[in-house]
């Protein structure tokens, strides 16, 4: 054997050594308990897209509200998807604006010191006052950018809150130059 | 040749490979909290109303056709439909306690078939009827199923909450 090899040219040797070395190089790849570093390329080309797209749907959700024991919405058939605007929301315990509180709410009525006219009354002091102030800044962005001032509010209300109050905070917003009103709903299908 | 390897691992440790662990980790957990949030999210719809705008009518009006001026209200009894003809029976509710929303819808379409135009209603209710309630009215005055031609129709979808309560 020894013999043999020794008969053969050294650019053959050499030739026959690189082969020898590919062959080996191949197997190795070959081997998969042999994987030294997995191309993870194409699965952080996938998960970037992913996380895009996830990022997308996410911040798309034009209105994003914790519900719980103080805050159920009434059931709907309606199919108009929810647009960005100004929330007021009317749980069981407290009447917020864009999250921050502004009455509290006992029974189902606002304090009476909290109105302008006393128990009978419809205008909310502090929301007409938060809701005003919320406007000017909307009438400012919306002159910058050209838009139109659409006067739009969402309502989000419990289901059990009566008519009486959804009123009052509907009168007091109309009062801060908001009339149109969307009532945010659970979409259902009976 | 040998100098040529050491030349290739030279620049190989110059250039170097990013280490990608790191970023992969983060935008894993990434993927998994925003699956999270995004599979508990509830179907949200909205329901248009506006506030009663005050004022002589619109100078597009129709002279020659009377104005409907449909009111729905919700009393502790059961619903008022009230027009510019005059006030129609009232739809008491049902043995069960619950309001007749098949009622009101079969009534409303009545009145839609005499005035085909008109979108805008107006409504009203008694001061302790819950939002509920209020919602379940809107929708029954918005739109109802034709039966003959297996799709839904508008009926008074442009609803004005009236200035006052009962």
């Amino acid at each position: 054997m020894a013999t043999g090899r020794s008969s053969v040219p050294p650019d053959v040797a050499s030739r026959l050594a690189g082969k020898r070395a590919i062959r080996s190089y191949a197997r190795k790849l070959a081997d998969p308990e042999d994987i030294k570093d997995l191309n993870i390329t194409p699965m952080m080309d996938m998960m970037t897209i992913i996380l895009v797209f996830l990022l997308k749907s996410f911040t798309s959700s034009a209105t994003l509200i914790n519900l719980d024991q103080n805050l159920s919405l009434p059931p709907s058939m309606t199919q108009l998807a929810p647009k960005q605007a100004v929330p007021v929301t009317i749980t069981k315990r407290v009447l917020l604006v864009e999250g921050e509180a502004v009455a509290p709410i006992n029974n189902g009525r606002i304090d009476p010191q909290l109105k302008r006219d006393g128990d009978n009354g419809y205008y909310i002091t502090p929301l007409v006052e938060l809701l005003s102030k919320v406007a000017r800044r909307e009438k400012r962005v919306a002159e910058v950018t050209g838009q139109k001032f659409d006067g739009e509010l969402t309502i989000i209300a419990d289901k059990r809150t009566p008519y009486r109050l959804l009123t009052e905070v509907l009168y007091s917003c109309g009062q801060a130059e908001y009339a149109n009103y969307r009532l945010l709903v659970l979409k259902s299908r009976e | 040749m040998r100098r040529m390897r050491e030349k290739f691992e030279e620049a190989e440790e110059e250039t170097g490979e990013i280490n990608l662990v790191p970023y992969m980790d983060i935008v894993t957990n990434i993927i998994i909290f925003l699956l999270a949030s995004v599979i508990n999210q509830v179907p949200l719809g909205t329901v248009n109303v506006s506030s009663p705008t005050f004022g002589a009518g619109g100078a597009g009006d129709n002279a020659d056709k009377p104005a409907l001026n449909l009111t729905v209200t919700v009393g502790i009894s059961g619903f008022t439909l009230a027009g510019s003809g005059g006030v129609m029976p009232p739809i008491p509710k049902l043995p069960t306690g619950d309001y007749d929303y098949n009622a009101l819808t079969a009534k409303l379409t009545e009145i839609k078939k005499q005035f085909s135009d008109e979108t805008k209603a107006t409504f009203n209710a008694d001061a302790v009827t819950p939002y509920d309630t209020v919602v379940k009215t809107l929708d029954a005055m918005r739109y109802y199923k034709d039966e003959k031609e297996q799709r839904e129709k508008v009926l008074f979808p442009d609803v004005v909450f009236a200035a006052g309560i009962l």
